[in-house]
């Protein structure tokens, strides 16, 4: 655990860290949705640390069915994303600095960790965000809830809602898998000298 | 765990991920059918198979398409001036426009109803209705002119209206808003539920004249009505009517009016009422105004009168004329299917869609299967009324027409479909999606007992991206669907002027033959015509000054006026004399504050002008007639208050050259 | 069993591309023809003009009551065009114009215009000169005939 990486994998850790840094400029999830009547779609893209796109009319719109308005304000989780890619950014830049294989499982495994728990996070959010409904919303469908889907696509009323990693998630997924692959061909494959 | 394994399991996560993003979804496909054009393509020269009469909502107007073209052939002004034409700028056309609240040049037309004979189509009269000051106004289909309107008292928002009985023995007009009436008007607001009441009118209509009177007015618990239809064949003598706010909330009803599981539907006798009332039991109400305006068949004048009494009915004291069946979530369309057993309501935000039958309810009120009252009037048990529900149809059902063959089709706002399903067995049977939020929909004959099927027509709420784009205010967007085979087929889409609501279509056979072309000259009443040159003549009356003028192709006579001073009203009484069909005159005179008259040949057209300055004005044809239509021209001169010039007026004649000034 | 789908695809892709079942006629609706007579095929004589009055008997004296409503239709439909002295208006004056044509040219120029216009020699000669087509003013036989006994009287005739 305690060797030191090969100089092509250390690049790699370097490259990788220094990537993770779109994550502060490019949105990191995406919700589309398409209805009848949106042919050209409404969409919501989640930043590191805000939303954009159609918020306000997917809000409206989803008053209706008793859903609250999303604000930026719901998601605490704002607050404290940006140090978290922060201290994994800082591990990584570590490992390709002190140049150490348990800095590199660290490293993985930290991304390993963000990637689940914000999955697991957003999972809670939508459960909360389509079962918590207004009592006195003009339209109630029996038996129906309005949990966005976690990834993928999903039929709710007349939308069909799409949920799936933007940019910035691309560049983390990849960035994990890079990392995973480094980490295997180190463990495995490069026999310490 | 070898390291093989353990690279293919991660090559088969990332390929998972993969594949979720390719779950991602396109937009809807632009829809293409094969044969669509073939369908719709009517040869230059070939005729429109069905007139499509469409209300033109905040136009205030009816339009007039043909299908399967989608081609606009007119516009029929009703509630809303029309410049174009002179409507509400002729003095013949002004009355027609008069309401107790004087003259109001603007409504909003939601609804058509074609006058029927035994349940038929039979191409007489189109009827719509004045949302805004309640009113109902006749279009007379042989001269697709408004003819009559007739103001009601005691309405607010008169939005459940026109619906019309088999033999159009009445057009019903059901109130929006309750408010408050009688001598107790001035009230809070928020004593609604003490205060605040419903009427439904019942206008008659002469079989022979067309002619409306407001035969009687039922006064309901303070409710919405939205839409109605009249039963028919065995159901005939009843009506049905949709009410929503059964709250009796008077303010943010988005969601103090969206509370009950069920509102209602209330179905009322009216042959009973009928009785009751010739049994002396209605009551004579005179503290009320309203306008009834009609075209003097003779002169094709307008002519307004001011009526001050009305015969009411109260439901809740008359136990058995109206009857409540509950009916989920805030129903809109309220539709009898051409045999006129079943009774189709469609809650705007319920998941299913109840179908009632007559034969039942007669039943439940026989055996009195009550469930409470609401403000004294029995509920009748739902279960007792219904012949089923139609399962996941869609969201948001809206109304309900039916084809010959057994089948509904209902429009769904939310969802933005047509549903095709079977009346009797409640099966879903076909859908196809409309672009985008369909309103109401139509079928030609689709209220009648004997629809002619062949299309539904789509009125979409939202146009967006179907047209090429103008702008933030786009036409609205309707769309034809063949309904000839098991699948419904997008044929055409057609822009619409207005918003329309609610339609009608009718076969060209049973309007085109009738279609008047021109007036006889012979028979022209009006009492300022010109009928000839000889007749031509300029009066006055002190300081009106009356122009009787001629207008043929392509001369103005007389074309030269004088002796009008400033402070005259002059009146231009333009009689077309031409005798053919398809040649109208038009009128217009520099700095007419008004708008110009478009005259038919045979007819007697009037504009008031008052001159603002001294000086000669001129006055030309607006409507293309002829080779020579540039030629056709006049002058009017103007003089000052005190000036001794005498009325003169000539065509023709040259005259020296005045020596001097 | 793969032929099969195979064949189940290329019998689809022949449905798709069928031609649609032959348009019925559709019906639309009949006019009446009535206001324009057919020309007849063969007109013995070209001074008579063209349209279905073939052949009309003048009385003298002439008729009183038939001058009376021909002078108010004249007034109501022909007056704005039509002087009654020699000169030329929008079309030409009718002074001895009963001595220029046929009556039964008169007649059919009145109540059968478009066709004359058409087709008549003398009428196109007319059109030519006045540069403006006589309208239809849907004067019926009756009406021609009453114009004509007034045309008489303008002429002189007693």
């Amino acid at each position: 655990m305690n060797h030191s990486l090969n100089s092509v994998n250390r690049i790699l850790v370097a490259f990788c860290a220094v990537a993770l840094a779109s994550a502060f400029f490019t949105p990191l999830w995406q919700i589309l949705m398409w209805a009848p009547q949106y042919p050209e779609g409404l969409e919501m893209k989640i930043w590191i640390n805000n939303l954009t796109g159609n918020v306000k009319i997917i809000s409206a719109l989803n008053h209706y069915i008793g859903m609250r308005t999303i604000e930026v304000s719901m998601f605490p989780e704002f607050k404290y994303m940006i140090y978290i890619v922060g201290v994994i950014i800082s591990i990584g830049l570590i490992t390709a600095l002190i140049n150490k294989r348990w800095t590199l499982l660290m490293f993985f495994i930290s991304l390993g960790a963000a990637g689940l728990g914000a999955l697991i996070d957003f999972y809670m959010w939508g459960y909360d965000y389509g079962h918590n409904l207004n009592p006195d919303a003009p339209i109630k469908v029996p038996g129906m809830t309005y949990q966005p889907p976690l990834i993928g696509t999903k039929q709710l009323l007349n939308f069909t809602a799409f949920s799936g990693p933007d940019i910035g998630g691309w560049i983390f997924i990849a960035v994990a898998w890079i990392i995973f692959f480094v980490f295997i061909a180190e463990q495995f494959f490069l026999k310490p000298k | 765990m070898t390291i093989n394994r353990i690279l293919s399991i991660g090559i088969l996560l990332s390929s998972i991920a993969i594949l979720f993003t390719g779950c991602k979804p396109k937009g809807p496909q632009s829809v293409t059918t094969s044969g669509a054009a073939e369908k719709v393509y009517v040869a230059p020269g070939q005729y429109d198979e069905f007139y499509n009469i469409v209300s033109g909502g905040f136009n205030g107007q009816m339009s007039i398409y043909g299908l399967p073209s989608g081609r606009l052939f007119r516009i029929i002004p009703v509630f809303s001036v029309f410049p174009e034409n002179g409507y509400g700028f002729s003095e013949e056309s002004k009355a027609m426009l008069n309401t107790s609240h004087g003259f109001v040049p603007w409504d909003d037309l939601h609804h058509i109803a074609l006058s029927q004979t035994n349940g038929e189509h039979d191409g007489r009269w189109a009827f719509g209705n004045a949302n805004n000051t309640p009113r109902v106004g006749r279009v007379d289909m042989k001269t697709f002119r408004t003819v009559e309107i007739l103001e009601l008292p005691n309405s607010a928002g008169n939005h459940s209206s026109p619906f019309i009985t088999e033999n159009s023995e009445y057009i019903i007009a059901g109130t929006r808003f309750s408010v408050p009436m009688g001598e107790n008007r001035d009230v809070p607001i928020s004593s609604y539920k003490k205060n605040f009441k419903g009427t439904l009118s019942f206008i008659s209509v002469n079989p022979q004249s067309g002619k409306m009177n407001l035969s009687f007015q039922l006064v309901t618990p303070g409710v919405n009505f939205d839409l109605s239809r009249a039963g028919k064949g065995p159901s005939h003598g009843w009506f049905f009517f949709s009410c929503y706010n059964t709250e009796q909330a008077y303010t943010l009803l988005e969601v103090n009016a969206s509370q009950r599981d069920k509102d209602f539907i209330l179905a009322v006798n009216w042959k009973k009422a009928e009785e009751y009332l010739k049994q002396g039991k209605g009551k004579k109400v005179s503290n009320v105004k309203y306008a009834h305006n009609f075209i003097d068949e003779k002169t094709d004048v307008a002519t307004s009168e001011m009526l001050n009494e009305v015969m009411q009915l109260d439901i809740a004291e008359l136990k058995d004329i109206a009857y409540f069946i509950p009916c989920p979530k805030s129903p809109h369309g309220c539709d009898t299917d051409p045999s006129g057993e079943y009774i189709v309501a469609s809650g705007k935000l319920a998941a299913t869609i109840p179908v009632f039958s007559f034969a039942k309810i007669q039943k439940a009120i026989t055996d009195k299967a009550y469930d409470g009252d609401f403000n004294g009037i029995p509920i009748i048990k739902y279960e007792a009324a219904l012949h089923g529900e139609v399962q996941k149809p869609g969201l948001g059902p809206l109304h309900t027409e039916f084809d010959a063959s057994g089948n509904a089709y209902t429009s769904f706002f939310v969802s933005s479909e047509i549903v095709k399903w079977d009346v009797k067995s409640l099966k879903v049977l076909d859908r196809v999606h409309t672009y985008y939020s369909i309103g109401h929909l139509c079928v030609p004959g689709g209220p009648t007992k004997k629809p002619h099927g062949k299309y539904v027509i789509a009125y979409n709420k939202i146009t967006k991206d179907r047209y090429l784009p103008t702008g933030p205010e786009l036409a609205q967007s309707a769309q034809l669907y063949s309904i000839d085979g098991d699948k419904m087929q997008l044929l055409l889409d057609f822009p619409t002027v207005g918003e329309p609501h609610y339609a009608e279509a009718i076969p060209a056979s049973l309007i085109a033959p009738n279609s008047t072309k021109f007036y006889k000259i012979e028979d022209n009443k009006h009492p300022y015509a010109a009928k000839g040159e000889k007749q031509t003549k300029v009066e006055r009356k002190g300081n009106q000054v009356h122009v009787y003028m001629t207008a043929i192709r392509s001369h103005l006579t007389p074309d030269n006026i004088e002796g009008i001073k400033l402070g005259d009203e002059v009146y231009f009484h333009v009689t077309n004399l031409e005798q053919d069909w398809d040649v109208p005159h038009g009128f217009a005179v520099k700095g007419a504050a008004n708008a110009e008259i478009l005259i038919m040949p045979g007819e007697t057209q009037t504009l008031k002008w008052k001159p603002d300055d001294v000086g000669v004005f001129p006055f030309y044809c607006t409507d293309f007639c002829s080779a020579l239509h540039q030629e056709m021209q006049g002058y009017i001169r103007v003089s000052g208050t005190g000036s001794n010039v005498p009325i003169t007026f000539s065509t023709g004649k040259i005259e020296e050259e005045p020596k001097g000034k | 069993m793969k032929k099969i789908i195979f064949s189940i695809g290329i019998a689809l892709l022949f449905y798709n591309c069928a031609p649609d079942k032959p348009k019925t006629k559709e019906e639309y609706p009949e006019f009446d023809e009535s206001q324009t007579p057919a020309p007849a095929a063969s007109q013995v004589d070209p001074t008579k003009g063209i349209g279905i009055i073939k052949e009309v008997t003048l009385n003298k004296p002439i008729e009183q009551d038939r001058v009376k409503r021909g002078v108010s239709i004249y007034e109501m439909k022909c007056s704005a065009c039509h002087k009654l002295t020699d000169q030329r208006l929008v079309g030409p004056g009718w002074k001895d114009v009963t001595k220029r044509r046929r009556p039964e040219w008169i007649m059919n120029m009145v109540t059968n215009v478009e066709v004359m216009l058409d087709k008549d020699a003398e009428a196109q000669k007319l059109l030519e000169l006045c540069l403006t087509r006589m309208p239809n003013q849907n004067v019926s036989i009756g009406d021609a005939r009453d114009i004509l006994e007034f045309m008489r009287q303008n002429d002189g005739e007693k």
